[in-house]
């Protein structure tokens, strides 16, 4: 009998030998790294730092949304069929009830947060060498300059033009650290506070920023230009000359070809690109790569209806008098007669996809920053400060790039207006320029079948005054933060 | 698996060489003489024995002259018989008057059932054992009061949802724990996503003894941190002594749809709406047309472009219901073997079951083996063990809105009668997509070209021994691996439409292994004695679990070889991963039960469990019950009441918890991502380091009687409370976060459930049983973080005050009888005494001037377009039923028996996107099906419409959310019912069989409800076109060697 009982305590002992010893409760995750681990070094810093721009490529930010709020709410591009969210974004029909297309609020805060925890953990880090140094430096900058570049397109989807009452309108809510939930409820700042913000962050960024090319990534350049950018949307037109010259003068970028300009748009790392965002098919970031081809017209070898967006007759009518534009060989008749699946449209053939990692039409970078819009921002300003030769030089430069055979001008705003509307369609600028100057977009329904916006439901031609040129918050973002200030003429 | 078999047969023929005689006799029953059948006949101390014929005859060989014979019968008391060299031992057995009160598992042991003052249902194997289901699940709807069930879908194999009691969690699950033979299991939902699994699919029904759900604290308070939902206990079959038996059992059935599943205009009806659709929208928009020159010619070219009428020289149209579906054959073989000695019992099993679903594709195949061993190695020691195996393969198709995959929603919505089937001149399938709002191809090439299936196989071995000190004191150890490999795949294959999903080259195939390894240990000492009339119980114990998941992804995309199948083909990763993950839990038990003179009960239970899952100082937690109960009928008073047979009240209060379905949410992480060439990370969640388990307190009272031996009911009032709510508490958007796991709110679940039994004949060629029981259900969220706090989860809000499952939307008013246009409540909110700032109409009706006070609280119903109208809480319209339950009836004449049961459930609404494309409005007017509701539409001729004005891309329409998405749920269904035969045993003892019993069974044969589709769906009422439930009939056929 006492055998079995041996027995017993044997197996009862191994029991909880096994199971029982100290720290069995204890795991820790495989599948993500634990917080207070995960930028100890300099080189993880970098991997974070990387994390920087991964959702500014999404869809939901510079790989589509902002693209459709750029261009698709003027007249450069349209939805080729009713319905969808693409028609709601092209008629402004959107409402503060619906949260589908407001995915870029939650974008910019994300990126944000990720800037700030960045910026709050870089000074930890302990190096050494110089060039660690400059590295930590660098990384520095680069946290400040993607807080510039968020806030200020918080202020121009969310807040008037800063020009309309000098950036009294409502702008982002300004944090500048990780904040908790409670931290989080701050009131909305104004558009000029937001601006001043973006500069701030770009004064402060510019001294640590490397000025060696970096794809993907910001340099000294592409803040240089955003500051430029900003300050041509805020009206201080002789700090926007000095930035975007100094961008043309010294920095390693150019512009690109006549003959290579065409095949440019499916290179990575070209003297034309400032800031470039790279999409891979890495990775579960995003299975449609960037730009969900959405110009394509041929959506998954799928005609397919809600995702295809189209220049319109307007925007073709550009090149009427100028077949050599090489511009005007980026519309692409997809003639029914030949084969089938052919819709009888025109299409925009302007992001045939990175070529170099060997990818289609699906998977483009968007491209954020050129030379060019240095050169038609210098444009801009100089007219704006009297340096009219110069803006001349600039404007013809980009006009002559386009066609050899254009003749010189001398640049007025419209001309520039007009050149920018022509080289940035797809690249989410036109609405911007329009209103930031206080223009007036209309859209010519008369002409195109396909423009159904004429009909009598939608507001066929608006300016600063219309209220829904700015977003609504949405309403989900209110219920967990009713004292968010939702913008003039939306419903609470 | 052989060798184990082997080995256990050999034991069981093991003999023992003595001077030896052969014993014959019979054994009946005291009361009424009748044969006993299948009583055990053992020689004691050893392992000699038989069982009792039907006629309960025995014979004993080789039976030593001075061997006592052990003789025993459930119900009957055991009796000793020394042989004394007599070779005829009749034997007559006393009933057992305890045996009225039947031994019931429950938490970590077993009760009589008199004796228990925790809230229970069990359902035994009678009521499983026929029915044509893949698992035990599918039957306890209307089993069991307060236990609501749903299967996520009509594909062979999907889960079954089960809420015991309500809705105690936010998100952090309300499924039941399911513990089988005392060891928690792993169960649940293991779908991928595109196709639904269930972990508990391995047990084949037959496998099963009976079923526990344990409900309230005192029942389930033993499990701790995971007991807040009830336990589902689930015992399996074992080997009894006596003679051996094996049974085949083999059945065939088929299946189709349950109901009419959307009833769909017909084609001339479609024409015309779609007709109306296009002219009322060049008649608003005249611009459209002018290139047409008239509107007419606009219509016509519209509707021929969107809705072209068919082509009968050129095409062959069908029958698309009979192209997509057919009747699914379903069959299922056993084959069983169980018996033993007092030494040694075995119970072993093999089963294959092969089911197909109504959609051509689906499938499921099911192998599963069992073999259960008991030894009494001494008369202290007894040793154990068990083995399940079980593998299945599952094909079948994307369930929900998929517009190439799920043939139920392409064949409701997408497939119109005038959709070509084929070219007639070569009979080659037509492949274009005619629907520019869905790039739907003929879904029968599809079939072949997609791949969406999931292997499971499951392995549980488990070793136990149990020493007993003394006999009332007893040690039991455990210890138990369960393991469960589930291997899914979807791919979209050559000729599938979404070939070029992700890639130009085409194709996507991608694989997951899932494996997830549990451990469980237990030991636990019982003591049990009896002192006069008090009798003590207690037990300790403590239990450690170590599950450990591995899951393995590879997605590839690039197909250039046609006929690929396998990932192996694709030229490039769209996706590959690993990783594991582990959970410990640690937990010490421990009870105590006293009764004085079986009329008094007092029961207390305590546990104390420790999570990895939560953060150190917080990761202990204690759980604990009292109970008590009075047998009043055992009083001496109540002695002359001779109608009251048994009569208890009892009362119960206790906690239990749910842990946090997140395993590391306490910590603060980084996910690790891509960036062009290199890594890229980021904060990945807003740590909460004070997570911890959600706490349930429940306290339940309920009365238990018996009368006049034919009628049993029972009564019960049950309140559950539950704080400390895991919640994805939503955070500003600024935080950079959408939400944090936060343990707030509050909800609680109150609820009466009651259940009858009546014999109404109990003869012994007759008997006929009515049961029936009701359950109701009120769940209401108590508190969220803030006061106020509205969380929205469209279509569901949560809000202090309301149900969990609480809808929230703009109410749609009806049609405006003079334009036609649907109609919205305004829906802004005016509290009593409020100025209201504009005239308001009250949901009554009550006309409120701008400037004048609101009289009560509530919204503004003024009728307007959407867009004006605001989401409104629709008080009253909640998913939560009014009341469910079921009844049953059970005739039993000669060798015939029949029973039905069915379930019902009233007073919730269901949410239905099927409103979204089938009842629109003409805002989907490129050629797709519509509703048969949809057919009375507004026009100037017939303003009493109940439709309104069909207008394409009607921004005002049934495209956009409103109360149009809920429908009233209400429905009576027969859920089972089972015909069945004994042969005459005269006839089949000829053929040496001892019993053969034929039998019909069906599931789901009757269906009464309002619904437009089939009324049983989820729990949640969120219906979303998953294949709908399939009736069944199946026959069957049973022979006992």
């Amino acid at each position: 009998m006492k055998k079995y009982i041996l027995h017993i305590l044997i197996v009862a002992g191994i029991i909880a030998g096994t199971s029982s010893c100290k720290g069995f409760l204890d795991t820790t995750p495989t599948d993500s790294v634990v917080a207070e681990t995960a930028m100890s070094n300099l080189f993880d810093a970098g991997v974070v730092v990387n994390g920087l721009y991964t959702d500014i490529k999404y869809y939901t930010y510079y790989g589509r949304d902002l693209i459709y709020m750029g261009d698709m709410r003027a007249d450069n591009l349209y939805p080729r069929v009713i319905g969808g969210q693409s028609a709601t974004i092209y008629t402004l029909e959107y409402e503060s009830e619906a949260n589908t297309y407001f995915g870029l609020w939650t974008n910019f805060y994300t990126t944000l947060m990720r800037a700030n925890t960045l910026l709050e953990n870089i000074e930890k880090l302990e190096v050494e060498s110089a060039s660690d140094v400059a590295t930590k430096n660098d990384y520095h900058g680069q946290a400040l300059a993607v807080r510039a570049f968020v806030y200020h397109d918080i202020a121009r989807l969310y807040g008037y033009p800063y020009l309309k009452d000098n950036g009294a309108s409502l702008g982002a809510v300004i944090l500048t650290s990780p904040a908790s939930p409670s931290e989080a409820k701050i009131p909305r700042s104004t558009v000029a506070e937001t601006y001043a913000q973006a500069l701030a962050d770009l004064d402060a960024a510019l001294p640590l920023l490397s000025k060696s090319k970096n794809t993907g990534h910001f340099n000294y350049w592409a803040a240089r230009l955003l500051q430029a950018r900003i300050m041509l949307y805020k009206g201080d037109y002789a700090g926007a000359y000095t930035a975007a010259t100094d961008v043309i003068n010294n920095s390693p970028y150019s512009l690109v070809s006549n003959a290579n300009y065409l095949d440019y748009w499916g290179h990575e790392g070209q003297d034309e690109t400032v800031l470039e965002l790279i999409v891979t098919n890495q990775g579960d970031i995003d299975n449609d790569g960037g730009f969900i081809a959405m110009f394509h017209h041929l959506w998954f070898n799928d005609l397919n209806a809600a995702a295809s967006i189209i220049p319109t007759k307007k925007w073709r009518d550009l090149f009427a008098n100028t077949p050599n534009d090489v511009r005007a060989q980026m519309i692409q008749y997809d003639d029914p007669a030949t084969g089938v699946k052919k819709t009888g449209e025109y299409w925009l053939n302007k992001f045939p996809g990175n070529k170099d990692r060997g990818y289609t039409f699906r998977r483009n970078n968007p491209h954020i920053f050129r030379i060019t819009e240095a050169y038609l921002i210098a444009a801009e300003a100089g007219l704006e400060t009297g340096a009219t030769a110069a803006a001349s030089n600039y404007l013809n430069a980009v006009r002559k790039r386009a066609d050899p055979t254009a003749a010189n001008v001398t640049a007025t705003l419209a001309l520039v207006q007009t050149e920018r509307q022509k080289e940035f369609i797809g690249e989410g600028h036109r609405f911007f320029d329009v209103m930031r100057r206080g223009g007036t977009i209309t859209r010519n329904m008369a002409t195109d079948e396909h423009d159904y916006a004429g009909s009598s439901q939608y507001k066929a031609s608006f300016s600063w005054d219309y209220e829904k040129v700015v977003l609504p918050i949405s309403n989900n973002e209110r219920v967990s933060y009713p004292e968010l200030q939702q913008n003039p003429g939306y419903k609470n | 698996m052989k060798k184990i078999l082997l080995i256990a047969l050999a034991l069981l023929s093991c003999n023992i060489a003595f001077a030896q005689t052969r014993v014959t006799g019979k054994v009946t029953s005291s009361a009424d003489g009748s044969p006993i059948p299948f009583a055990s006949v053992v020689v004691k101390g050893t392992m000699t024995g038989v069982a009792t014929l039907e006629n309960g005859d025995y014979v004993l060989d080789n039976v030593a002259s001075d061997a006592v014979l052990v003789v025993s019968s459930i119900g009957f008391v055991d009796q000793q018989i020394p042989v004394n060299g007599r070779a005829k031992i009749n034997v007559s057995l006393a009933p057992d008057t305890e045996a009225l009160d039947e031994i019931m598992v429950v938490a970590y042991g077993t009760v009589k059932k008199g004796s228990y003052s925790g809230s229970a249902a069990v359902v035994k194997d009678d009521a499983i054992k026929d029915a044509p289901v893949v698992s035990f699940e599918q039957v306890l709807a209307g089993k069991a009061p307060g236990v609501q069930v749903a299967s996520y879908s009509g594909q062979p194999g999907s889960e079954v949802q089960i809420n015991i009691r309500g809705f105690g969690s936010f998100n952090a699950g309300n499924q039941p724990l399911y513990v089988i033979d005392g060891v928690p299991a792993t169960s649940g939902d293991w779908s991928s996503g595109n196709i639904s699994t269930s972990a508990m699919n391995f047990l084949n029904p037959s496998d099963v003894e009976s079923i526990t759900i344990l409900k309230d604290a005192a029942a389930a308070s033993l499990y701790g941190s995971r007991a807040s939902n009830g336990v589902i206990l689930i015992t399996t079959k074992k080997g009894k002594a006596g003679r051996m038996t094996s049974t085949f059992k083999a059945s065939a059935g088929f299946s189709y749809f349950a109901y009419n599943n959307y009833p769909l205009a017909t084609d001339s009806e479609t024409e015309e709406l779609h007709r109306q659709a296009w002219y009322n929208y060049g008649t608003d928009n005249p611009s459209v047309w002018k290139n047409y020159g008239s509107l007419d010619s606009y219509v016509s070219a519209k509707v021929e472009e969107n809705y072209p009428s068919k082509d009968e020289s050129k095409y062959i149209y069908k029958d698309w219901e009979k192209v997509l579906f057919h009747t699914g054959i379903a069959q299922n073989y056993e084959y069983s073997i169980s018996g033993g000695t007092d030494k040694s019992k075995i119970y072993a099993s093999v089963g294959y079951t092969d089911q197909q679903g109504v959609v051509r594709i689906d499938y499921l195949r099911r192998f599963s083996t069992t073999i259960n061993l008991d030894f009494n190695v001494s008369k202290r020691l007894k040793v154990g063990g068990s083995v399940q195996y079980s593998w299945q393969y599952q094909d079948g198709h994307q369930d929900g809105w998929a517009s190439k995959d799920n043939p139920f929603f392409i064949w409701k919505v997408v497939l119109t009668e005038r959709w070509p089937y084929a070219y007639k001149s070569d009979g080659s399938l037509y492949l274009e997509p005619m629907n520019p709002n869905f790039s739907t191809t003929n879904p029968i090439a599809s079939y072949d070209a997609q791949v969406n299936d999931a292997w499971q196989n499951r392995l549980i071995m488990k070793g136990w021994a149990e020493y007993a000190f003394t006999d009332y004191l007893k040690l039991k150890s455990i210890v138990n691996s369960d393991w469960l490999y589930v291997h899914d795949r979807f791919g979209w294959l050559y000729g599938h439409p979404n070939f070029y999903a992700y890639s130009d080259i085409g194709g996507y195939m991608s694989d997951r292994h899932r494996n997830i390894n549990r451990m469980v240990s237990s030991t636990t000492l019982n003591f049990n004695k009896s002192f006069g009339d008090h009798n003590i119980g207690a037990m300790v114990g403590w239990e450690a679990e170590k599950e450990h998941y591995t899951m393995t992804r590879v997605g590839k995309i690039d197909f250039s070889y046609m006929g690929a199948t396998e990932s192996i083909f694709g030229a490039n990763f769209q996706d590959g991963y690993s990783y594991s993950r582990d959970d410990r839990l640690l937990s010490f038990l421990s009870s105590l039960n006293y009764d004085y003179a079986s009329k008094y009960y007092l029961t207390g239970t305590y546990r104390r469990d420790g999570s990895s899952r939560l953060a150190k100082k917080s990761r202990w937690g204690d759980f604990w019950s009292v109970s008590g109960s009075w047998r009043f009928s055992n009083e001496d008073f109540m002695s002359n009441v001779t109608w009251l047979n048994d009569g208890k009240i009892r009362a119960s209060y206790g906690t239990s918890g749910t842990l946090p379905s997140d395993y590391f949410g306490y910590m603060s992480v980084y996910e690790y991502d891509i960036y062009g060439d290199a890594g890229a990370s980021y904060p990945a969640n807003l740590a909460n380091s004070d997570l911890t388990w959600e706490k349930n307190k429940n306290w339940n009272i309920g009365l238990d009687a018996t009368l006049f031996e034919r009628v049993t009911f029972s009564a019960e009032y049950f309140n559950k409370k539950t704080t400390d709510l895991l919640l994805d508490a939503t955070v500003p958007s600024t935080t950079g976060f959408s939400s944090t796991l936060t343990n707030i709110g509050s909800m609680s679940n109150t609820g009466f459930e009651f259940a009858v039994n009546v014999d109404i004949i109990k003869k012994k060629d007759l008997n006929l049983s009515v049961g029936f029981n009701w359950a109701s259900l009120n769940n209401k969220v108590l508190s969220l973080s803030e006061e106020g706090e509205t969380i929205v989860s469209t279509p569901y809000v949560w809000k202090e005050g309301y149900s969990f499952y609480q809808y929230r939307t703009r109410e749609y008013l009806g049609i405006n009888p003079e334009n036609g246009k649907p109609q919205y409540a305004e829906g802004s909110w005016y509290e009593k005494g409020e100025i209201v700032d504009q005239d308001v109409i009250m949901r009554d009706g009550t006309v409120v001037p701008e400037g004048s006070a609101m009289p009560a609280d509530g919204y503004n119903y003024t009728p307007t377009t959407r867009n004006n109208a605001s989401n409104i809480i629709l008080e009253g319209r909640t998913a939560i039923p009014k009341g469910y339950g079921g009844f049953n009836v059970d005739l039993g004449w000669k060798g015939f028996s029949f029973s039905m049961s069915w379930a019902y459930k009233y007073g919730h609404y269901i949410w239905d996107e099927g409103v979204e494309q089938l009842e629109n409005d003409g805002y989907k007017s490129y050629g797709q099906n519509i509703a048969a509701s949809q057919v009375d539409t507004w026009s100037e001729t017939n303003k009493n419409a109940t439709v309104a004005r069909r207008i394409v891309g009607n921004s005002q329409g049934g495209y956009y959310y409103s109360s149009r998405y809920l429908k009233k749920g209400d429905y009576l269904r027969l859920k089972n019912l089972t015909l069945s035969y004994n042969l005459p045993k005269t006839f089949v003892q000829k053929m040496n069989i001892q019993n053969a019993r034929i039998y019909l069974s069906g599931a789901n044969l009757l269906t009464f409800s309002g619904l437009n589709i089939d009324p049983e769906i989820q729990a949640s009422g969120y219906y979303y076109y998953n294949t709908p439930a399939l009736r069944t009939v199946s026959l069957g056929l049973e022979v006992t060697l």
